[in-house]
């Protein structure tokens, strides 16, 4: 450990550390924009300028190693002007569009100029014009006009996806940010480059002209796409769901994610679910003894542990059955996140069917079904997208002339008048309390965000609906939900153009 | 606490000369206005109208570029400055990559407008201007919810007003 001093703040930092990051556990503000915690350092934005004791030129932090007993500061008039200089030169050829750019509201350079803006600009030259709109491949749109050429984007692409799609072309005032032939950035990861990149140069094509940043909110999640489980972050308001962006989490995906995980807030939105119960009065009827459950490894432990601990309270004659969408693919890895197994919760299944004793069957199908009598339960995956034979299967499965219990997330269209059918709307993964275990055990929390679908409960709430005696009860009130629109108060509200 | 009654004025319960002075006043302004009509204050309504300065804040009008096209870029801070949360905007892509992102669904619902100014002061290319109209009859209360259509191009603007600040100018002069 280091001995060392940042504005006047006396800390201990291990050999090796950086001073910007020095400054940053002090908390003390510093002006920077190349410089990111996940990728190599650049030093090339020239804004983290600091006075270290003894050395009578100004040093860049982002570059220089904490050495024992250093003493730095950035408060002198001198290190300010610097900054402001340095702030002033990014901003020469900067196109004045905050009103059109989609970074507005959580730029850098928006941010930074607040604080160490010169805001008399002394540049008497007319602006350098570049390229505007230029489409990187089907996820990025690139304006140049608006980079500022602290080249985060091009290291991510070296060091982090090792892809090397993106480079800085030309010199001087035409230097560009550019795919080399023009060949598009189409790798996995390609969105973050967006995430790290400090001003609108570059935007995602998905997310651009959706929102205005400030109108939405950010909740903290796990990602349900893949049994990496990455920390997320889901941004919302009150029309729902817009854009999925990373968040550190040292242990699982550090300041990363896949691009497919930016996809799976989709099926959270109301237009998407299943939103009223149907038949739900049949869950109380006394039902068969027999029971078949097919289930899949999108839910999280403490669903599985009520319904396995109900299951085995039940004197029923239970068979469980896993369906497993790819298990060919279950071990595949790409040695950053992505993994082949798209649930995100196998092993916490796995490990609970384990810890209750409960035999799971592999579920192929719906053949040798003929001949059973009793109850079906079939609980449907979230994630529909990567179960191949979702559609076929629920088309299968309405088939049936059993007594059949569907819990599901997305729309499932049935017949009403099938009496034997019930569907029941689960929340999603947005939406309820709980942990998912990841692919090497770590527990990954879940946080109840606002509820976007008001009748739609987590599966062990449906458990102890069904083990409670007053279940008819609680079906009257479900149907009071819908009709009066009852706990609409505390619902987000969809009606669209509420800004 | 107790509340001290005042005794009435002896003048008051002399009923007679109050209705006298009331008289006096009503029918000397009906003689006024009969033999002076030009000095009379009121307007005979409809038929006559006021013409408000050009500061007043009535109804909005969205401004149009030289080439006729909408100035506003969608930018949204109108609807996020609006205390009445009463202006509704989706954005897209424009084709002209100079222009780059512009309003496909703009709509002011003017009956929950109260015509406080601030959507004009906060809209950066002077794409967005309360006029002079503050009569607004409709038939029926979805004709109130203004769109594109009646904001920058009803009949009474005579094919949209300019904008004051037009991005090609910007452009040419380096900016
Ligand atoms: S990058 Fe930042 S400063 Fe530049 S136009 Fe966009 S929001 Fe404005
Ligand atoms: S595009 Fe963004 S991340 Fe890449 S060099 Fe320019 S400013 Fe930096
Ligand atoms: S005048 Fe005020 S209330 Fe009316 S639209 Fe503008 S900001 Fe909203
Ligand atoms: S009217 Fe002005 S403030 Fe409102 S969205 Fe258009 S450009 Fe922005
Ligand atoms: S952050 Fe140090 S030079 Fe850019």
């Amino acid at each position: 450990m280091l001995k060392c001093n940042i504005n006047g703040v006396d800390l201990e930092v291990p050999e090796g550390t950086k001073l910007i990051e020095a400054f940053l556990k002090a908390e003390q503000k510093i002006a920077h924009y190349c410089w990111h915690p996940g990728l190599s350092v650049a030093g090339v934005c020239r804004l983290c300028m600091c006075e270290i004791e003894g050395n009578p030129r100004l040093q860049i932090a982002c570059n220089t190693e904490v050495q024992e007993g250093m003493v730095a500061s950035n408060q002198s008039e001198k290190v300010k002007e610097t900054v402001r200089w340095g702030m002033d030169f990014h901003l020469i050829n900067h196109p004045l569009d905050c009103p059109i750019c989609d970074q507005a509201g959580e730029c850098g350079l928006q941010e930074q100029y607040m604080e160490y803006g010169q805001y008399t600009p002394s540049m008497a030259h007319a602006k350098v014009k570049k390229r505007k709109v230029v489409s990187l491949g089907s996820k990025v749109v690139l304006d140049s006009e608006r980079c500022i050429l602290c080249s985060r984007c091009v290291r991510f692409t070296d060091e982090v996806t090792k892809t090397h799609e993106l480079g800085i072309f030309n010199r001087g005032d035409k230097s560009e940010i550019g795919t080399f032939h023009d060949k598009p950035l189409e790798n996995k990861y390609a969105v973050n480059t967006v995430d790290i990149c400090p001003v609108g140069a570059l935007t995602s094509k998905e997310f651009r002209f959706k929102q205005r940043v400030w109108y939405l909110k950010d909740e903290k999640t796990v990602c349900p796409g893949c049994s990496t489980g990455c920390s997320v972050k889901v941004y919302h308001n009150q029309e729902g769901l817009f854009r999925v962006k990373p968040e550190y989490d040292a242990e699982v995906n550090e300041h990363w994610m896949c691009d497919e995980g930016r996809g799976v807030f989709d099926w959270v939105n109301r237009q998407n679910r299943q939103s009223y119960s149907v038949n739900a009065e049949n869950m109380e009827k006394p039902s068969s003894s027999e029971l078949k459950l097919i289930l899949t490894a999108q839910q999280t432990v403490e669903e599985y542990e009520s319904l396995f601990e109900y299951l085995k309270s039940s004197n029923k004659k239970v068979e469980v059955y896993y369906w497993k969408n790819n298990p060919d693919k279950f071990d595949d890895f790409d040695n950053l996140l992505i993994r082949g197994d798209k649930n995100p919760n196998t092993k916490g299944l796995l490990e609970t069917a384990v810890k209750h004793d409960i035999t799971l069957n592999p579920f192929s199908g719906f053949d040798g079904f003929e001949s059973f009598e009793g109850d079906i339960w079939f609980i449907l995956p979230e994630n529909k997208a990567v179960y191949p034979l979702y559609e076929q299967y629920v088309e299968k499965a309405l088939k049936l002339e059993n007594n059949l219990t569907i819990f599901a997330v997305p729309k499932v269209k049935v017949d009403k008048t099938k009496k034997n059918i019930s569907i029941l709307p689960l929340k999603t993964y947005f939406e309820k309390d709980g942990h998912f275990l990841n692919f090497n055990g770590l527990k990954r929390q879940l946080k109840p965000g606002p509820l976007q679908v008001s009748s739609a409960l987590a599966l062990n709430e449906w458990v102890s609906f069904v083990k409670s005696d007053d279940f008819g009860d609680q079906v009257d009130l479900l149907s009071k939900r819908k009709s009066e629109g009852f706990r609409k108060k505390n619902e987000m509200t969809q009606t669209g153009g509420g800004l | 606490m107790s509340v001290e009654v005042k005794r009435k004025d002896q003048n008051q319960s002399w009923l007679l000369p109050s209705v006298l002075s009331g008289m006096s006043l009503t029918f000397g302004k009906m003689w006024g206005n009969l033999f002076n009509r030009k000095k009379m204050p009121t307007l005979n309504y409809p038929e006559e109208k006021y013409e408000y300065g050009p500061r007043f804040k009535g109804n909005h009008v969205l401004t149009v570029k030289k080439d006729g096209s909408l100035r506003c870029t969608a930018c949204m801070l109108c609807a996020t400055n609006c205390p009445a949360d009463c202006i509704t905007i989706i954005a897209s892509e424009h084709d002209n990559e100079e222009v780059e992102k512009f309003p496909i669904h703009y709509e002011i619902d003017i009956l929950r407008c109260v015509f406080c100014g601030f959507c004009e002061e906060a809209c950066p290319v002077d794409a967005i201007r309360m006029g002079p109209e503050w009569q607004s009859p409709a038939l029926n209360g979805g004709s109130f919810v203004y769109d594109i259509r009646h904001l920058a191009f009803r009949s009474e603007l005579r094919g949209g007003i300019e904008s004051r600040l037009d991005d090609a100018e910007r452009h040419k002069a380096g900016i």
